[in-house]
């Protein structure tokens, strides 16, 4: 390198360097135009997420089936099982048939949550250009959502609403390591803090120093001011282990969330819940005993023929309770 | 590096962006995920003479602070690639070319992209942000250098060939 060279490359670099700064403090200070830009760039992304999605969706699917191979012989017994079902069931779409007992699943759960919800199908997943785990939702909004609500799948927390554009939203799922909920032990009602640790394990430590968790425990969201960020009574899942420490005031355990993050299909946004817990503790059940009935939009829809797994998303799905 | 040249190139990451976070974060890597975008700037950084691979980085760096799911300020992942543009400006003449020297060029790839993870958590730590268990961060960088060494020779003709499209012809 020539000294001339050499002279221009430092001050290119430390222009280079000046100006990332800059922006770094415009953002950290809040300006509209750097926030504005992300928003921009997820608004562009997102009818090419939908269209990639739609097409390579199968693709995506083999491989996590391939990253979650090697379980216990119980579970893939449990699998093979449920494979076999679903073969006989899978006639015409295996995928939009998946999507439809997912939606069902979340609106069962929302009925007996009495949650007010926008149902949602994934569009994306976290890019691996952050560390954080996230998932791409198509709903917006322009379809009532809003940042820090909660989101469930069929068997429970997913996480909760981070960044909102009006046909788009991206989640925080409940396995990235900053995310902390509070939950309630369903036995005892002890309230505990749940974190995320960047896979399918979680750890739970409880706030009270004379409460006791046992194995088999089952956990649900304690619920936050204002039903933001979490709304009560979501199941999370169930303790797994205890971990007794003598230099610990309180216990501490590791959980196994009843939803596979990696297998996430369609999702609800809970858009309103109640103000109060429910009376009873949330927690999936096998076989379904609730009937939910989703109420047409009010806006009708374009399609002379739609199919029955086309899951547009409607402006609010309010799930009732039919005995 | 031409104006024309600065153009093409945006628009050449932005595609590799688009693909990156619409088709390539739909697959669910074992271990951890794998940042196509990430290894093809790097192979883009290396590929450049000095003032190239800080323009490069910069570029490339700007891009990648567009994705939404980033928790990063913006400019964070800009400064990230300037300072990894940097160290390869520095050491042009040690980086082998990727058709004399295919096994060398692949592994820098590889390091530069598990480096610019770990640059961008130690400024994301500076800056405030909650990087989470080191364990799993690490995991993170590691995993993506080792992916790129995976994919990094299935990619890198083929962006070869993109590349020279991409110069004007002068610089041809």
């Amino acid at each position: 390198m020539t000294q001339g060279n050499g002279n221009r490359s430092r001050l290119l670099l430390v222009i280079l360097i000046v100006t990332a700064l800059f922006f770094i403090t415009l953002d950290l200070r809040g300006v509209s135009l750097t926030k504005g830009s992300r928003s921009v760039s997820q608004t562009l992304l997102a009818p090419v997420q939908k269209t990639v999605f739609t097409v390579f969706s199968p693709i995506g699917r083999f491989f996590s089936d391939v990253a979650n191979f090697g379980n216990t012989q119980s579970k893939i017994n449990e699998l093979k099982a449920e494979n076999s079902a679903l073969k006989s069931k899978l006639v015409k779409d295996s995928d939009i048939a998946a999507q439809f007992k997912q939606l069902k699943g979340v609106l069962d759960l929302a009925g007996r949550g009495q949650y007010k919800v926008v149902a949602a199908r994934v569009i994306g997943r976290g890019t691996a250009s952050s560390f954080s785990q996230t998932i791409t939702i198509d709903v917006g909004s322009a379809n009532g959502v809003s940042n820090n609500m909660t989101v469930t799948s069929e068997h429970g927390l997913v996480g909760l609403i981070k960044n909102v554009t009006r046909s788009s939203s991206i989640v925080l799922l409940m396995n990235d390591p900053t995310f902390k909920v509070g939950v309630k032990i369903t036995r005892s009602q002890s309230v505990g803090v749940l974190s995320g640790q960047g896979n399918d394990v979680y750890t739970l430590v409880l706030l009270d120093p004379a409460g006791m968790i046992r194995v088999g425990d089952s956990l649900v969201t304690n619920g936050s001011e204002h039903n933001r960020p979490f709304v009560p009574g979501v199941p999370i899942g169930e303790v797994i282990s205890v971990v007794n420490s003598t230099t610990s005031l309180t216990q501490t355990a590791t959980v196994k969330a009843y939803t596979n993050l990696n297998d996430l299909g369609v999702v609800s946004v809970v858009i309103d819940a109640p103000t109060t817990a429910p009376t009873a503790p949330i927690v999936p059940t096998p076989i379904p005993t609730v009937t939910v009935l989703v109420t047409p939009s009010p806006i009708p829809t374009i399609s002379d023929s739609p199919a029955p797994g086309d899951l547009k998303p409607a402006p609010a799905i309010t799930s009732n309770k039919k005995k | 590096m031409s104006p024309i040249r600065i153009l093409s190139t945006i628009l050449f990451l932005f595609l590799v962006f688009a693909v990156q976070e619409s088709a390539v974060s739909l697959i669910h890597f074992p271990v951890t995920g794998f940042s196509l975008y990430v290894a093809v700037a790097i192979s883009l950084i290396a590929s450049e003479d000095h003032n190239g691979s800080l323009v490069m980085g910069f570029l490339a760096g700007i891009v990648l602070d567009l994705s939404p799911t980033s928790d990063s300020p913006f400019g964070q992942w800009a400064l990230v690639f300037t300072l990894i543009g940097y160290l390869f400006a520095v050491n042009k003449e040690s980086i082998a070319d990727f058709t004399s020297s295919p096994i060398t060029f692949v592994l820098l790839v590889a390091v530069g992209s598990a480096a610019a993870f770990a640059l961008d958590l130690g400024f994301g730590a500076m800056l405030g942000e909650e990087i989470g268990s080191i364990k799993h961060d690490l995991i993170i960088s590691v995993g993506n250098g080792m992916w790129s060494i995976i994919f990094a020779p299935i990619f890198l003709p083929g962006l070869r060939y993109a590349r020279r499209f991409l110069l004007t012809s002068k610089e041809r």
